[in-house]
């Protein structure tokens, strides 16, 4: 047997396929060998997830839009792995703007739209702060943002335990709820939200167009391929850096503010357990897109409906595995682990091939 | 370097001898990319003992060809035949197998490895066990018998490009290659250098080795080839012996009607301005590893005319042209481009105000290979701010790859499904068009064929003459300097030792002060 490099690669669509349908088959025999899962049960619960459009969709609505903020920083080799804080500080803003002004009894349809824009502007700043060191310091931006996802983190808890500490809220260590003027209206039949909907068409279009029609889209493209082009032709590095990581902050940062006002309507403490992971997550949606832009909905709807077959499967068997009540989520990180390997590997061997000769005496 | 090879001649002759066997067939090799057929049913007889020149034009197929022999193309139709045996290759390891070794024009060795690890990394991946301890020894002895000196516990960062390829090249000997494919691998190394090589060239086949050389200098391919096949578009165009061959007849073979164009006549002496356009004052750069590559160098072009930095790879030039580009940190001195002091400015400030650039290894520093020809083109701040016309950018493409002859299915084709040659036209037919007042050169004809490259100096000679442009241009290659230059000035150990108009300069006086 021998392992050779293919002359001619695979068509590339085909490997995000292959690692979705061996990683959920391997996912299976996970959960039956180590929780004594019923496949059945599992692939039922899949079938479930795959089938709900209208339960998928607010996941699906905040997935997509991680996955197009990553996919511009991807694009441009500049591995943002921060979409998590860059989220909680959209978070901290939308919430400021939610309780603590005036503007949600004045003008509820602008109130809303602030609470979006400042989280954009709130994660925008946060991805920023990582990209300057990368930038004029050459600091690997993945550990930056990494650690700066657990900085957002602790900030927001730190205020959810003192000044933002709800008045309402019994012995709950979590902000007040946010008036029901500024909590986003749902699109009927769904999970999801007019606001999510309409920012997530209004970011397709816009990044679609700021990659395909404008000066600063090839640039950030040519900065994944080859940053020497730029510097020979006068372009900025550093600069370019910053806006590629900036714009992907700003994305980001918009789903903070999706995720109160259309899911959690408050922050509670701590922040760490409450979130909805989609910055980690949306890194499986980026990928699994093969970080083609009219991809991501597709890879965001398929890990969104994994996500909710996890949480599904739970309510299935429940009842039967007692003390596995809250495998639900567990079961929704083995997917996306499961997957995510596959990917990995198929990307790495996918530039090979094995083929077995038989030597002829 | 012509009448030296000549001189040695006799010794080297060995011709292969009647009926001998070919060590290497090809029979109708056949290579189709989408949109272009590279290889038409090729048929090519290599004899073991023989050096056999691959001529041909920018996309002729050459590269295809030998990444065929040495296994990283399969070939769509035909059968390679080693030693008599009909033999599939399907990868590099294969072609290693059999003794097929390739080194091509950009080094592959790992840049964080010594050169011993490198070397050693090569022979276990092909089970060619030697211990450790003998490695630096054989380095070390075989290096001298090719003529090149080089340290085996250096790290491979710290080489030059001249050092890496000869690393490259001796990675093959000790793999024990038979038949030594070189796709342009010794074209820009310094004719030091070069010589040395083609004499190890010569006695490695008169020791029984092949070699296949793939070159667009036509004149040293005659001094040191047995044989020359010639590649037009495809399809052999001619086999010819040394003794039959004349340049004329390879040429015609090569370039057909074009050939009639290739001519190192000095182009017309440019009569420049009293207008200053570019100055530079006791300039002071450093190297990339320490050390001043620049020193105190101070030098004027004046407004239309053409000002030929001649100097032996690595005395400062590379250096000198990215300080003027003010991609180089300047120590000390100044820079001024049409009265404006630029040593604080930055390469966007040159490239909007009519500043062309082509840079030494292009496909490195010059366009982005994963990016189409319109890409390559539209990245320029000139052509896109804020939101890019690509319409307009297409025409452009369509344009330049009209002029330029740019072998190409399509202007959004990615730039690396194209030939070399063909990616450095993309990259010399952009900068030329944006140098609307300086072009900044720096061995503008690397990886061209000659025909093409008597063309790009006539089309930068012509925007010299009729719109008043200024070139200063380094360059290797004395033979483009004295056609190109109305000046010469020769860089020797990040000095200039010398500046010469080109009309009276002496070519032995340039190249004695280029190597004292
Ligand atoms: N991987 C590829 N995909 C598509 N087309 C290719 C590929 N490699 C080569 N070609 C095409 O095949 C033709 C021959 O290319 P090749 O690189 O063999 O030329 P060459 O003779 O080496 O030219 P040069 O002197 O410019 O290096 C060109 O038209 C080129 O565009
Ligand atoms: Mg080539």
């Amino acid at each position: 047997m021998v392992i050779i490099r293919r002359v001619k690669p695979l068509p590339y669509w085909i490997i995000p396929i292959i690692a979705l349908l061996a990683g959920i088959a391997i996912s299976v025999i996970i959960l039956y060998v180590l929780m004594g899962a019923s496949p059945a049960a599992v692939l039922s619960a899949i079938v479930y997830g795959f089938t709900r459009p209208g339960v998928v969709a607010k996941t699906f609505v905040a997935l997509t839009i991680v996955g197009i903020a990553l996919l511009v920083s991807f694009k441009g080799s500049i591995w943002n792995i921060g979409g998590e804080g860059q989220i909680t500080f959209g978070l901290m803003a939308a919430t400021w703007v939610a309780l603590f002004t005036a503007l949600p009894y004045i003008n509820p349809g602008l109130a809303q739209a602030s609470m979006i824009l400042l989280a954009m502007v709130a994660g925008g700043v946060w991805a920023l702060l990582a990209a300057l060191p990368r930038a004029y310091l050459g600091l690997d931006e993945v550990p930056v943002t990494l650690i700066m996802n657990y900085i957002a983190y602790y900030i927001v808890d730190i205020l959810v335990r003192g000044p933002w500490l709800g008045k309402h809220v019994y012995n709950y260590i979590r902000t007040d709820t946010i008036p029901s003027q500024v909590m986003f209206p749902q699109v009927p039949g769904t999970t999801m939200t007019w606001d999510g909907l309409l920012l997530l068409i209004i970011l397709l279009i816009g990044v679609w167009y700021l990659l395909k029609n404008t000066s600063i889209g090839l640039r950030i493209k040519i900065l994944g391929n080859n940053p020497n082009l730029l510097r020979s032709s006068g372009i900025s590095v550093p600069l370019m850096i910053i806006v590629a990581l900036t714009i992907s902050g700003i994305i980001a940062g918009s789903v903070g503010a999706l995720y109160l006002g259309g899911d959690v309507y408050r922050i509670s403490y701590p922040i760490e357990v409450h979130t909805a992971n989609y910055g980690y997550t949306g890194i499986l949606v980026a990928w699994l897109s093969m970080l083609e832009l009219i991809a991501v909905p597709i890879a965001a709807y398929i890990v969104s409906a994994l996500y909710t077959a996890g949480i599904q499967y739970q309510i299935l068997v429940g009842g039967h595995l007692g003390q596995l009540i809250t495998a639900g989520s567990a079961i929704v990180d083995v997917f996306i682990g499961s997957i995510l390997l596959m990917y990995t590997i198929l990307i790495t061997i996918s530039e090979y091939k094995i083929r077995i000769i038989v030597k002829k005496r | 370097m012509a009448a030296e090879a000549n001189n040695a001649k006799p010794t080297f002759l060995s011709p292969p001898q009647e009926g001998e066997k070919p060590i290497v067939s090809l029979r109708g090799i056949t290579k189709r990319f989408p949109g272009v057929i590279a290889l038409d049913h090729i048929d090519l007889d290599i004899y073991p003992g023989t050096v056999h020149a691959l001529l041909g034009e920018n996309g002729a197929g050459k590269s295809t060809l030998v990444k065929v022999l040495y296994g990283i193309y399969t070939p769509d139709e035909g059968e390679i035949i080693i030693n008599g045996r009909p033999t599939r290759l399907t990868s590099p390891a294969d072609a290693i197998n059999t003794g097929i070794v390739m080194v091509s024009q950009s080094p592959q060795i790992i840049d964080t490895l010594t050169v011993a690890e490198n070397i050693i990394l090569g022979l276990e991946k092909y089970n060619h066990l030697v211990p450790v301890t003998k490695v630096y020894k054989i380095i070390r002895e075989e290096s001298k018998r090719v003529g090149i000196k080089i340290e085996p516990s250096i790290e491979v960062w710290r080489l030059s490009y001249t050092q890496k390829q000869l690393v490259e090249i001796l990675r093959a000997i000790l793999l024990g290659a038979k038949v030594l494919l070189l796709d342009e691998a010794i074209t820009y190394l310094p004719i030091e250098e070069k010589q040395r090589f083609y004499k190890f060239i010569r006695q490695f086949a008169d020791e029984g080795g092949t070699v296949v050389l793939i070159t667009h200098k036509i004149y040293e391919a005659m001094d040191v080839a047995d044989k020359i096949t010639v590649l037009r578009r495809g399809k052999v165009a001619g086999h010819l012996d040394r003794k039959e061959a004349t340049i004329e007849k390879i040429r015609a073979l090569m370039f057909g009607e074009r050939s009639a164009e290739i001519t190192y006549e000095r182009l017309p002496t440019a009569q420049p301005e009293p207008k200053t356009v570019l100055e530079v004052k006791d300039l002071w750069v450093m190297g990339d590893f320490g050390g001043y590559a620049v020193q105190g160098v101070s030098l004027e072009v004046k407004k239309g005319e053409v000002l030929g930095i001649a100097g032996v790879a690595g005395n400062g030039q590379k250096e000198l042209i990215q300080a003027i580009m003010r991609l180089r940190p300047i120590i000390k001195g100044r820079i001024i481009y049409n009265g404006e002091d630029i040593t604080r400015k930055t390469t966007y400030y040159l490239r909007i105000n009519g500043v062309g650039y082509i840079p030494d290894l292009p496909a490195k520093y010059g366009v982005s290979i994963e990016n189409s020809i319109i890409e390559n083109i539209a990245v320029l701040p000139v052509y896109s701010r804020g939101i890019i016309n690509w319409d307009k950018v297409k025409e452009l493409a369509l344009k330049l790859i009209k002029e330029y002859e740019i072998k190409t299915p399509s202007p959004d084709t990615p730039v690396k499904f194209l030939s070399g040659g063909n990616i450095m036209k993309v990259l010399v037919a952009r900068e030329l068009t944006v140098a609307t007042n300086l072009l900044v050169a720096y061995n503008p004809t690397r990886a061209l064929d000659e025909a093409t490259a008597i063309k790009v100096r006539k089309v930068i000679k012509e925007k010299v003459l009729k719109n008043k442009v200024s070139a200063i241009i380094a360059s290797e290659d004395l033979d483009e300097i004295f056609q190109i230059s109305d000046r010469i000035a020769v860089m020797n150990s990040g000095k200039i030792v010398g500046v010469f108009p080109a009309d009276k300069a002496k070519r032995e006086e340039i190249e004695h002060l280029m190597v004292m």
